[in-house]
């Protein structure tokens, strides 16, 4: 009698397996191992490269793929570029893995329950990671002793702002967002915008300016030759050696990008296109300049400036009383608090500020930071600097780890209680 | 078959990567004034716009042979010096620590970088009477900051560390010029007061 054989099985569509592979076991180990290794990596390359570039480079949604910098890569002296892939996209794609794999395609049931809320509560942690990215604000507010503030000041972007001058203050003050300002120049080859200007054959050596149509003001700004780094310096002192553009005697002369970001002072070249179709020279705007580009069309004037971007806060914040501590004889602190009070209108509310007991108000956070002039010792010098955060999803991550913890409870428990069930009836 | 699948969904995820830079934005967003926008200077010259005007903090007299020039955003006090016309010294306050710095000069030459071992054997020397570390190298000049190299240059100078400033007196030039401008130099750098 002949063994009945199996029924050849129905070939598996595509969608199918496309849903397999991306709510697999497998492509979640890998994924993981991979965040731990960018993770680690990024830690080692953040000593010498800095915090702000490492974390840009490693987990911003703008890097697809890079190579990490790293001397412990290094063969017999020669660096080996491993490509490895954003961590911003590895995350999505265990959000996808995880919500496919975790809650889809999970089992489901009340004895499954704890499983589900638990993976709920990582898919909120991960959300909660691409919500930073995209909605966080981050910047420093620094305010003397005394004095009042109501805005903090980007750490890294860079803004021009155009702005009418009326009874000598600024008035319709309108802002170029630094996205739109720092792709103007030469893109290094390889990059994600070398290839993205190669693919609308765009040039790629920086030379085609960007206009920004201002339609409240009487004239127009074209923009280019954005420089990441770099001074405004005098033609006596230092002859240009690069063909660099010479705007009113002075040039931007490039500099080597900080290893804190923040400490890079960027700058490009401007010039107004008025509409009666003129345009002025070109001049130079710079973070590194102490007044703005003046603009002067009849009875009006208008003020061109570069400075990192403002952040203006809903209320003030006024520094009452600076305490800094340092360990005996070191300038290594110990301990920062600020005495603030916070203004609202009419209303004044007093608020202690230091390490760990940040405030929160309006959907920011006021950390204490740092504070200042560097290495300034007496207490009535100082200044506190605040690191003010807008981030929807502050709080999400400690809720994310509650329902976790609540999720493993849960199946903690429905595990106990029908092990003790099956042995009471056994 | 996982893997064209795989490759697929990274090009759909790059789509949005793909959209072409503008030639032209009208820029709509505007803020509101704050405890920043201080009063401004209007009809500033460019060299009101980018030369630091201020009294300097290190203050000194200029030696005999060198020519003073105006303070720039970097150089507190600024000179010429040596026949070439090509030496210069200047007096600038810096960030990092002085291994740092150190290191940087050296680097410039296309020296060995030193540690901290290194910095302690280095001769001190004071600068406006902090304890500073005199610092020299001699080679292709590769300028920093962009600058062209320059062949069979040297440089002498001092960095010294005061409430967490670094302050550095550098001389750079043809390295004849230098090695003659050196005990000058190092009598220039112990002569420079702080203002408080």
């Amino acid at each position: 009698m002949d063994a009945v054989s199996d029924p050849p099985k129905p070939p598996v569509s595509i969608p199918r397996r496309v849903f397999d592979i991306l709510s697999g076991f497998g492509l979640a180990t890998f994924l993981i191992l991979l965040l731990g290794l960018l993770t680690w990596l990024a830690t080692l390359e953040q000593v010498e490269r800095g915090l702000l570039p490492t974390m840009k480079k490693y987990f911003d949604a703008s890097s697809f793929f890079f190579t990490p910098d790293l001397k412990i890569l290094n063969f017999n002296g020669t660096p080996v570029k491993i490509p490895l892939p954003g961590g911003y996209w590895v995350c999505a794609l265990l959000f996808v893995n995880l919500f496919f794999g975790g809650i889809i395609r999970a089992r489901k049931g009340w004895r499954h329950a704890g499983n589900l809320i638990s993976h709920g509560g990582i898919l909120l942690l991960i959300v909660a990671g691409g919500v930073a990215q995209w909605k966080e604000v981050r910047g420093n507010m620094a305010v003397s002793q005394g004095a009042s503030s109501d805005v903090a000041e980007d750490y890294t972007e860079y803004v021009v702002e155009v702005s009418e001058i009326k009874d000598g203050k600024r008035s319709n003050i309108h802002v170029i967002p630094g996205k739109y300002l720092d792709d103007l120049q030469e893109q290094r080859i390889g990059s994600l915008r070398w290839f993205n200007r190669k693919l609308h054959g765009m040039a790629t050596d920086g030379s085609e300016p960007r206009t920004f149509r201002l339609p409240d003001f009487p004239f127009d700004l074209e923009v280019n030759g954005w420089r990441e780094n770099c001074q405004p310096v005098g033609i006596l002192e230092r002859a240009p050696s690069d063909g660099e553009l010479v705007a009113d005697g002075y040039y931007l002369l490039k500099r080597e990008g900080e290893k804190q970001a923040e400490a890079n002072s960027a700058g490009c070249y401007a010039r107004a296109l008025n509409r009666d179709g003129s345009a002025s020279d070109p001049f130079i705007l710079a973070g590194a300049s102490f007044y703005g580009k003046t603009i002067q069309i009849g009875e009006r004037a208008f003020l061109v400036e570069m400075h990192k971007r403002y952040w203006p806060v809903p209320f003030k914040v006024r520094l009452d009383k600076f305490t800094a501590t340092f360990s005996p004889n070191t300038m290594k602190p110990e301990s920062f608090v600020s005495k603030v009070t916070r203004i609202e209108g009419n209303h004044e509310i007093p608020v202690t500020i230091q390490m760990n007991e940040p405030m929160r108000q309006n959907g920011l956070t006021f950390y204490q930071a740092s504070y200042g002039p560097t290495g300034e010792r007496d207490p009535e010098k100082m200044f506190s600097v605040f690191e003010v955060v807008q981030n929807p999803s502050d709080q999400w991550p400690k809720i994310s780890i509650a329902i976790v913890a609540l999720g493993l409870a849960i199946q903690f428990l429905l595990k106990l209680g029908i092990f003790i069930t099956a042995r009471i009836k056994a | 078959m996982k893997i064209p699948v795989l490759f697929g969904l990274v090009a759909v995820l790059s789509l949005p990567a793909c959209r072409k830079p503008p030639a032209e934005v009208t820029v709509s967003e505007t803020r509101v004034e704050t405890t920043r926008d201080g009063t401004t200077k209007l009809g500033a010259t460019s060299d009101e716009r980018f030369r630091d005007t201020r009294p300097s903090p290190v203050k000194g007299a200029t030696p005999e042979g060198w020519l003073a020039l105006p303070a720039t955003q970097m150089r507190l006090l600024n000179y010429r010096f040596g026949t070439s016309g090509a030496g210069e010294v200047w007096v600038s306050i810096s960030s990092g620590s002085v291994l740092d710095n150190v290191n940087r000069w050296l680097g410039q030459f296309g020296a060995t970088k030193i540690d901290s071992k290194g910095l302690g054997d280095l001769r001190q020397v004071p600068l406006a009477g902090i304890p500073g570390v005199w610092v020299e190298a001699q080679g292709d000049y590769a300028g920093g900051m962009g600058a062209a190299g320059k062949p069979d240059y040297a440089l002498a100078g001092v960095v010294a560390q005061s409430q967490g400033r670094i302050i550095t007196v550098k001389m750079v030039g043809p390295k004849d010029e230098v090695a003659a401008a050196k005990s000058t130099l190092e009598a220039f750098s112990r002569s420079l007061t702080v203002a408080e």
